[in-house]
């Protein structure tokens, strides 16, 4: 009986204390859709073209790879390597669900599928089953926010996405989506058995005409690997640039 | 009694009844026939994948240790970056034959423009290790092998067949860098070699830079392999290499340190002890039996030669001496007899086919050879004289431990 008093008496000496929060102003948590479609708005693009450094530290060795970059929406996009000398001339082109690659060395087209696509681009940790997917979040995944954290400084709403269907590489994903920019400033991929297999941070966010932000600087670790990481940036890119037809075509990645 | 007059006793009573001792002597012949045939025939087969085998991996073999722990996954990126130092030190090392380098890596094979899905395993290793050592040019059924510093290439022939390849085609390789980037060579088919076992009918063979390139490892290599003057050496061999600077870090291990046939020799050791035992133990028996049968038979002559004076040790030493004198007679026999059909299977041996072997991965041959030496004739020879010993031991200590008046008594 006096237990009870003393709940009841704390229960009602606690009202005031929330009425004084109810005060405060709260933050609005964001829609779903607004905020998938924010990221999306700034991640995909009409066209665009970019100078890329790839840098691969592996186990042994480090090695750097330039290439020239050239995309258009989400399904069509094709890369020359300028360096090193070993793949230089090597190109890849990505249209629908299709990859291919021309290998200069052999004069030879390969299409990569199958197993193919798991492995890392030039033995990197973005693996060419990573160059097909779609980046419309909206389209492959059902999304939740599941709270907010803080990214090197800068605070993000935190957002869980489930796969919408089997077919898609990494059935879940955790955002850290940055809330001024709405760039996805980190993300965890899982399995399906909810292991984590990769970690992608995104970084140097630029402002680009039309005012688009992009980040000039990804990092992709193998959490499976380990001792492997590639990091991703864009000396040099512009949006919106009219591009020529054949650059998307097997003609272009045949063309000497 | 001394022993010359025992030796002279047990001989002329081998002769006394000449249908035992030719029946005693009789399975000392099968005995000791039998293991000569079965003891070549051990021998050839073995001793022909070890040849084989070694041939291909070396006598001596010097990798990092990394990479034979994950070797099953061929982990390219565990190699010796630069080879040649090690190359120049074990040469130069006075037991040494040759050494050369090696790199392995799977590859898709195609012929023309579309990229196929043929697999094969690829090795890279200057021409002289796979025509001297792996013995391929011998294995040659079309053309001729690659030589150095082209960009010509060898096709085992089920991996030509499934290609559709055929000489003067130009092939293309898919494999990978060490980094696991995708990377392609081709070349000019020039051989197709077929030796019947899955290492070589399914594989593909590059010179050695050609691998480096294909694998980015330019002045690297995944192994050395070494040979010395012969494989019974290879342990001291390595034991011997594992001193040079150059190869500090490195595991260098003699082919018969290695796990595989480290177990394998256990195994044909343990086959031969068994097949020894089994022959021996039968013919033992049935020396006994004829021996313990003389025994019996002739209880009160031994009763009148122990009590003339000869002791229990005369009396075992007259019976193993006289199933010893039978043995000597039976063992020649037997291991002239033997040595005909193994002869025969040293040179001609038994065609297994390729059905058998094709799905082998260690090298081994369709024909299967028995290999007859002086060795294996004085093995089975002395088997002979054992199964005598053992086969009279129980008769002869019957023989030591019969009473002369009882025995006198009971031949009555």
């Amino acid at each position: 009986m006096h237990k009870t008093l003393i709940l009841i008496a704390f229960a009602l000496l606690s009202l005031p204390a929330l009425a004084v929060g109810q005060d405060a102003p709260k933050e609005e948590l964001p829609s779903v859709e607004d905020l998938l479609r924010g990221i999306d708005q700034n991640m995909v693009f009409e066209t665009r073209t970019a100078t890329v450094t790839m840098t691969v530290e592996g186990k042994r060795r480090t090695r750097t790879f330039t290439i020239q970059s050239y995309g258009r929406g989400v399904d069509e996009s094709a890369m020359l390597y300028l360096a090193p000398s070993r793949d230089k001339g090597t190109k890849m082109l990505k249209k629908g669900d299709e990859l291919w690659m021309y290998l200069p060395s052999v004069d030879r087209t390969q299409k990569i599928s199958g197993h193919m696509l798991r492995q890392g681009m030039m033995g990197s940790d973005v693996s060419y089953e990573d160059m097909m997917q779609s980046t419309e979040m909206a389209e492959m995944y059902t999304a939740s926010i599941t709270g907010q954290e803080s990214v090197d400084g800068r605070p993000c709403w935190v957002m869980e996405l489930v796969a919408k269907d089997d077919s898609v590489s990494y059935p879940k994903r955790i955002s850290y989506v940055d809330k001024e920019t709405l760039i996805p400033l980190k993300q965890e991929l899982f399995a399906l058995s909810g292991m984590l297999l990769k970690s992608w941070t995104m970084g140097a966010i630029k402002e680009f005409e039309g005012g688009r932000k992009f980040p000039t600087k990804m990092v992709i670790t193998d959490e499976v690997k380990k001792d492997s990481r590639t990091t991703i940036e864009f000396p040099e890119m512009t949006f919106g640039i009219e591009l020529e037809e054949e650059v998307f075509s097997q003609r272009w990645l045949e063309r000497k | 009694m001394n022993i010359a007059a025992l030796a002279k006793l047990a001989g002329r009573n081998a002769t006394r009844k000449p249908l035992r001792t030719a029946l005693t002597a009789g399975m000392v012949v099968v005995g000791t026939g039998l293991l000569v045939v079965s003891l070549s025939w051990l021998n050839g087969i073995f001793g022909g994948m070890i040849d084989q085998a070694i041939g291909a991996s070396g006598h001596v073999r010097i990798v990092k240790q990394e990479f034979l722990d994950r070797e099953k996954l061929m982990p390219l990126y565990e190699n010796i970056p630069e080879v040649q130092p090690i190359l120049d030190a074990v040469t130069a090392h006075p037991d040494i034959v040759a050494a050369y380098p090696r790199i392995m890596g799977g590859a898709t094979v195609t012929v023309g423009e579309e990229i196929g899905e043929v697999f094969g395993l690829v090795q890279g290793a200057p021409a002289e290790y796979f025509t001297k050592w792996v013995q391929l040019d011998a294995a040659l059924t079309e053309g001729r092998f690659f030589e150095a510093g082209t960009e010509e290439v060898v096709l085992g022939h089920e991996v030509a067949k499934r290609a559709g390849a055929k000489l003067g085609d130009e092939v293309v390789l898919l494999g990978m860098t060490q980094d696991g980037s995708i990377s392609p060579i081709k070349g000019e088919l020039v051989g197709i070699v077929r030796q019947g076992n899955g290492l070589v009918d399914r594989g593909i063979f590059v010179p050695f830079a050609r691998m480096q390139w294909m694998t980015d490892i330019p002045d690297g290599a995944i192994e050395v392999v070494a040979y010395g003057r012969e494989k019974g050496g290879a342990i001291p061999l390595a034991a011997a290499l594992r001193d040079l600077p150059e190869v500090s870090g490195l595991s260098v291990q003699a082919w018969s340190e290695s796990e595989m046939w480290a177990n394998m020799l256990k195994m044909v050791d343990a086959i031969r002890g068994m097949l020894v035992f089994v022959l021996v133990f039968l013919a033992a028996l049935g020396v006994w039996n004829t021996m313990m049968m003389s025994v019996l038979e002739r209880t009160d002559e031994i009763g009148v030669m122990r009590a003339m004076g000869m002791g229990r040790l005369g009396a075992v030493l007259l019976f193993v001496g006289e199933a010893s004198a039978i043995a000597i007679l039976g063992g020649v026999v037997g291991v002239g007899l033997g040595a005909i059909p193994a002869w025969y299977l040293t040179k001609n041996g038994i065609e297994i086919g390729e059905q058998v072997t094709q799905n082998i991965e260690i090298p081994f041959s369709t024909t299967m050879y028995a290999e007859l030496s002086p060795d294996v004739m004085v093995q089975a020879f002395a088997m002979g004289l054992v199964m005598a010993v053992i086969g009279s031991a129980l008769p002869a200590l019957r023989a030591a431990l019969i009473q002369p008046v009882v025995a006198m008594r009971n031949g009555r």
